[in-house]
């Protein structure tokens, strides 16, 4: 019974649905791109210049109807991966985007290991 | 003057540090029980003149001694009295004196602190904390010497950064530095443990103050930090994933892993190297850090003292210690067996380092990968936000779980398993969800499953809490800490899942309408302060929905010393919001760029961690009445 009403409740929260979700924020977008002249800002939070015209670029790129991965690969091209704040996962970001998984599988087989020996003792 | 006076302050020290070596050898060899009472003198004198010389810099700072270096480099005669003490420290050279003090006096604390605890074990930690000392002193003394000349003397200062010129960033370094230089304390009290074979609970409880006091201040360090940023930067947010901020973040998830697992060796005299490692692994990462920000490698917006002959001193220094406590804990390491139970509470605090050193190195790799592939491969990548948010926060749900149901679980042995409470607790979190999705009307899956576990900490917290007060058996810091923990991630999803953020171009006199606000652009002052100019914009913020109304008044600052813009926020707090403005000029027209921002919660989430540090605080006397 209690195991029903959870699901129910897990059911009714996940099936809200918002309907500026599905569009493209630009605002979103603006803050996943690095500033490429400025000391560590993102292109949403600078002033300058090349902020300014990255923004329109964007802009003219959502209008053009290109989705959020399109546009972000359009610039890799154009400025290479610096200007994106989320390396993508390619060869030389490889182990980026893999050692952390792989130190919490360790992590737990090593913890695991420990109730291991208990057994073993008996 | 005060040049001589400070250089030869600095040099009596470095002689006091290897006196104190000297001296500290040769009481190893006699067969007392007791330090001598040289050594005491000695590392009193050692704090005392360390804190002179950093006097005798506050004061040229505050009399505008322009005949130093770092005073002119940092600081104008024009400069607010608070700002110039502050400056001192805010700066590389000076900051590297404040890391000086903080090695020194928590050097002479510990000598005083620990006289139940065996001689050598004691006297080694003096001789590794002051080899730490000598080295950082003599950093300080032959590359970054706060009291070097310039000649001829020049009239006037160039000025500190203004955007350093901030409340919290005055209190920020002090905070930090005791938090992270302060774990160097018991990076010399492992090694010298290793070395005299001093291990166990007696060892644990050594230490144990220590830890709780630096990561007590590590905490409200980040803090001042992060509320620097927010006020300062301009952008609305309090944590970027920078690598400066990283670089402060790290020594703490060792601490807090330390933290746990020295329970597990006060309680049970388990994990005695796992504890060293953490111990080690915490001023080195705080080391580290430093090179990172001082050697100017990474590209950060809070980049302001980098020079790479420092990194190459810091990078030297770090490889010896690296190498040398590697080399020891290799030297001592025994293979013990640990017995452990699945459902025992040294289970729950192993899961507590596991997920501790999960973050640690995410945000380790994240920290530093940019720079392995810049020089192995030429490509340069930037590892951001989206990155950390992506590998961390699905993993934050599961940690604030156990991190719920471990404090209740026994040692040893834990039979009794209450499913039916943690059920209910559930059940509670998911319809407190429902409740706030409902509030804010919009949604996303992710936010949600942190929201639902923040609240699940919260509760169960929250009974704790309760029990407290009926049972009184409980640990109360470590409720206090959990349930401001929780707080903390819950009032992080909420702000960064119910932000409101607008961009646009204003006129004068012009109004803006969205969602159920209104925003007008009223007034344009120019004024003149004492060390700056500014343009003041007057902003009416309108809420439709209850008719309140708010005045708002950002700023363009044009600084004379050294000439720079500043973009000021304004920002409205209140206990449900704040509200955020900059206004920034676009040239060539008589529009401003205007960003507005609603951030639901924010004050909450500078007040959760203050709690997590206050139950730092509270354990720290708990534990000094048990001594007393």
């Amino acid at each position: 019974m209690k195991i029903k009403t959870i699901s129910f409740f897990i059911i009714l929260s996940l099936n809200i649905v918002n309907a500026e979700s599905s569009s493209v924020e630009i605002s979103s977008i603006l803050k996943n791109l690095r500033c490429l002249i400025c000391q560590g800002q993102s292109v949403a939070d600078s002033n300058s210049e090349f902020a300014q015209t990255i923004k329109l670029v964007v802009k003219d790129q959502i209008d053009k109807g290109r989705s959020e991965k399109e546009i972000y690969n359009f610039l890799i091209d154009k400025y290479g991966e610096w200007i994106v704040y989320k390396p993508p996962l390619n060869r030389v970001n490889f182990l980026l985007w893999i050692i952390p998984y792989l130190v919490l599988v360790a992590g737990g087989v090593i913890i695991f290991l420990l109730f291991k020996k208990r057994v073993n003792h008996r | 003057m005060l040049s001589n006076t400070g250089n030869i302050l600095l040099l009596t020290n470095i002689f006091l540090g290897i006196f104190i070596i000297y001296f500290s050898f040769q009481n190893l060899k006699d067969n007392k029980a007791f330090i001598s009472k040289k050594i005491y003198q000695l590392c009193l004198l050692q704090s005392t003149i360390i804190i002179i010389s950093f006097l005798t810099l506050i004061i040229a700072f505050v009399i505008s001694d322009f005949s130093i270096v770092t005073v002119y480099q940092n600081s104008h005669s024009l400069k607010p009295f608070f700002y110039k003490v502050s400056g001192s420290w805010g700066n590389h050279e000076g900051s590297l004196l404040l890391w000086i003090i903080i090695l020194t006096i928590f050097s002479f604390f510990f000598l005083l602190y620990n006289k139940d605890h065996p001689k050598n074990y004691r006297i080694y930690t003096l001789i590794i904390q002051n080899i730490l000392i000598l080295g950082f002193l003599s950093f300080l003394f032959f590359n970054s010497n706060p009291f070097s000349l310039i000649l001829p003397i020049p009239k006037e200062g160039l000025g500190l950064n203004p955007i350093l010129q901030d409340p919290a960033l005055a209190i920020h370094p002090p905070l930090l530095y005791i938090g992270f230089v302060g774990a160097s304390i018991y990076f010399s009290a492992a090694m010298a443990s290793l070395l005299v074979d001093y291990s166990g609970k007696r060892f644990a409880q050594s230490i144990k103050n220590w830890v709780l006091f630096s990561w007590s201040f590590q905490t409200l360090g980040i803090l001042a930090g992060s509320i620097w940023a927010y006020y300062e930067l301009g952008w609305g947010g309090f944590w970027f994933w920078d690598p400066v901020e990283n670089a402060s973040l790290l020594p703490w998830f060792a601490m807090t892993a330390l933290l746990h697992s020295l329970i597990v060796l006060e309680k049970r005299n388990l994990l005695y190297f796992w504890v060293i490692i953490l111990c080690l692994l915490t001023f080195i990462l705080s080391v580290t850090g430093t090179f990172l920000v001082r050697s100017g490698i990474l590209n950060s917006v809070h980049t302001f003292a980098s020079d790479p002959t420092r990194g190459v001193y810091i990078l030297m220094f770090l490889s010896l210690m690296i190498f040398f406590s590697v080399m020891l804990l290799f030297n001592k390491f025994k293979s013990r067996n640990y017995v452990l139970n699945s459902n025992s509470k040294e289970t729950f605090i192993l899961i507590n380092n596991w997920f501790m050193i999960f973050y640690l190195i995410t945000v380790l790799l994240g920290t530093i990968y940019p720079i392995f592939t810049e020089v192995l491969t030429n490509h340069k990548v930037s590892v951001g936000p989206p990155f950390y948010n992506a590998v961390i926060i699905p993993i934050v749900g599961l940690f604030l779980f156990f991190m719920s149901t471990g404090p209740r679980v026994k040692w040893i042995k834990n039979n009794f398993y209450n499913l039916n409470l943690l059920l209910k607790i559930l059940l509670g979190s998911i319809l407190i969800n429902f409740f706030i999705t409902y509030v804010f009307d919009s949604y996303s899956l992710i936010s949600n499953f942190i929201i639902i576990s923040a609240l699940f900490l919260i509760i169960s917290s929250s009974i704790d809490l309760y029990q407290l007060f009926t049972i009184r058996k409980l640990n109360l810091s470590r409720v206090v800490s959990h349930l401001a923990f929780g707080f903390l991630i819950l009032f992080i999803g909420l702000n960064y899942n119910f932000s409101l953020e607008k961009d646009f171009n204003l006129k004068l006199g012009e109004q803006r309408i969205f969602k159920d606000y209104s925003l007008e652009f009223k007034d344009l002052q120019l004024q003149d302060f004492k060390n700056y100019k500014a343009v003041i914009g007057e902003f009416k913020i309108k809420n439709k929905t209850n008719n309140l109304e708010d005045t708002l008044y950002p700023e363009i600052r044009i600084y004379m010393k050294p000439s720079t813009i500043t973009y000021e926020a304004s920002i409205k707090t209140s206990l449900l919001k704040d509200y955020y403005i900059t206004m920034s000029n676009i040239d060539r027209s008589d529009y401003y760029n205007i960003k507005f921002q609603k951030k639901p919660f924010m004050i909450w989430i500078w007040i959760s961690v203050i709690f997590i540090s206050i139950g730092g605080f509270l354990s720290l006397f708990k534990n000094e009445k048990k001594n007393y």
